[in-house]
C-alpha cells in the first residue's frame, strides 16, 4: 500500500517536471542571428581649400566668393593706368613704369591631409588661357604661363594657411576689355 | 423441349451477366485513410538586404551578408552608394546604408530586439557605428522594437582616424575587413 503510494507520488512529480520542463521552453526567448562582413581601403587623400585671409576688407585683400571651397572667385573690379584710377577699395593698385600699372589682391591657401605620413607639400599653378599681350597675371611675383603648372612653394606645411597674392600686370597699351583668368592650383604631397 | 431448353440457357445467362456486374461495382469503390501530423515549431530568423541607399550588399538576402565600402578617403572619390557625413581634423565618417529584415512564424511576439557586436576587436584607427551605436565586442542593442517581415534601414558608420599609419590611423592602401554579428531576439 505504502509502496503504491510512493509510486504514485513519483509519476506525479515526473509529471509536473516534464510539464516545467515544456514551460521552460516555450518561454525561451526566440533569437536568430547573423553576419555582416564589411570591407573597406582606407586611401591618403589631401585637399586644397581658399580662405580670406584675416585682413580681408583692406587694401590689398578683397573678399573671395565662395570662401572655404576648391572652387572660388576673386574680383579685382575695374581699373585703367590714367590717373591710378582703380573702382575697388580693396585691391592694392600702382604703377610699376611709367607705363604699366598692376592691381593685386591676397587671399590664403590651405592644404590639408589624412591618413598619410607626408611632412609636407608642394603648391604649383597655371592659367587657363594665355593672357592678351603686355597683360601678365602672377602669383607672389611668379608669372603664371598655359605651358604648365608654374612651382610656387616647394615645402609648404599642411593646414596653415599659406597667403598668396594675385597680380595682374597691364600696359598702357592694352585695349580696353575684361581680364579673365581661372587659376588652377595644384598641391601635391611631399 | 428446344424452347424449354433455350429458356433456361437464356436465364441462365443473364444470371451470370448479373453476378458480373455485381462484382464489377463492387471493385470501383475503395476506402483509405491517411493518418497526418505535423509539428509547427515557432521561430525566427535575420536577413540582410540591399538598401536603394546603400552599397549593393554580397549575399543579400541571406544572415551572411557582406558590405564592401571599396577605397574611402577624407577628400577623395567615394564608391556608389557611401557617403561623407563628416569630416574634421581627426577623423572622417563614411557611411552606407543597410536593411534588416526579421522573419517569424508561431510566436505571438509582434516586434523584436536587434543587438550587435564586433566579431573581433575594431583596428586600429577605425570605430563602427550601427545607428550612432559604438560597436564593441560585447553585444550592444540597436533596436528595441523592430517590425517583423519588413526591411528596416540602419546606418552603417565607418569612423576612420585621419592620423597617419603608424601614428593611430589606420593601414593604407590595403584592404580592412571586419565582422559584425547580429542578433534579432524576439520580444
Amino acid at each position: 500500500m505504502n509502496c503504491k503510494f510512493n509510486f504514485g507520488r513519483k509519476k506525479a512529480l515526473l509529471l509536473l517536471s516534464g510539464l516545467l520542463c515544456l514551460l521552460a521552453a516555450s518561454a525561451g526567448a526566440q533569437t536568430s542571428s547573423g553576419q555582416l562582413t564589411i570591407t573597406m581601403n582606407v586611401q591618403s587623400s589631401i585637399t586644397l581649400v581658399f580662405q580670406n585671409n584675416p585682413s580681408v576688407g583692406t587694401t590689398g585683400f578683397c573678399p573671395l566668393t565662395n570662401a572655404g571651397t576648391n572652387n572660388v572667385g576673386l574680383d579685382l573690379g575695374t581699373a585703367s593706368f590714367p590717373g591710378n584710377s582703380h573702382s575697388s577699395a580693396c585691391v592694392n593698385y600702382t604703377h610699376l613704369t611709367g607705363a604699366v600699372y598692376e592691381v593685386s589682391s591676397a587671399f590664403d591657401v590651405v592644404v590639408t591631409k589624412a591618413n598619410s605620413s607626408s611632412p609636407n607639400y608642394r603648391l604649383a599653378a597655371q592659367i587657363s588661357t594665355p593672357p592678351p599681350a603686355n597683360v601678365t597675371w602672377l602669383l607672389n611675383n611668379v608669372t603664371l604661363t598655359t605651358a604648365g603648372f608654374t612651382t610656387l612653394d616647394t615645402t609648404d606645411n599642411y593646414s596653415a594657411p599659406i597667403t598668396k597674392t594675385l597680380q595682374v600686370q597691364v600696359k598702357n597699351t592694352v585695349a580696353a576689355q575684361v581680364l579673365l583668368e581661372t587659376i588652377t592650383f595644384l598641391a601635391t604631397a611631399n | 423441349m428446344l424452347k424449354n431448353y433455350i429458356s433456361n440457357m437464356r436465364g441462365a445467362v443473364l444470371a451470370a451477366l448479373m453476378l458480373c456486374g455485381a462484382s464489377l461495382v463492387a471493385q470501383t469503390t475503395a476506402t483509405g485513410v491517411i493518418n497526418g501530423s505535423l509539428v509547427n515549431k515557432n521561430g525566427i530568423s535575420i536577413q540582410f538586404d540591399t538598401d536603394a541607399a546603400g552599397v549593393t550588399l554580397g549575399a543579400a538576402g541571406t544572415s551572411a551578408a557582406t558590405a564592401n565600402f571599396g577605397a574611402v578617403s577624407a577628400f577623395g572619390p567615394l564608391s556608389g552608394g557611401v557617403t561623407r557625413p563628416s569630416v574634421t581634423a581627426a577623423n572622417f565618417t563614411v557611411r552606407t546604408i543597410f536593411d534588416v529584415q526579421v522573419v517569424q512564424g508561431g510566436l505571438t511576439s509582434t516586434t523584436y530586439t536587434l543587438a550587435a557586436n564586433l566579431a573581433a576587436a575594431a583596428p586600429t584607427g577605425l570605430s563602427y557605428k550601427v545607428d550612432a551605436v559604438t560597436l564593441t565586442t560585447a553585444s550592444q542593442t540597436i533596436q528595441v522594437n523592430g517590425s517583423y517581415n519588413t526591411d528596416i534601414a540602419h546606418n552603417l558608420d565607418l569612423v576612420v582616424s585621419t592620423a597617419a599609419p603608424g601614428a593611430g590611423g589606420p593601414a593604407v592602401g590595403a584592404p580592412i575587413t571586419t565582422t559584425i554579428n547580429f542578433t534579432a531576439t524576439a520580444n
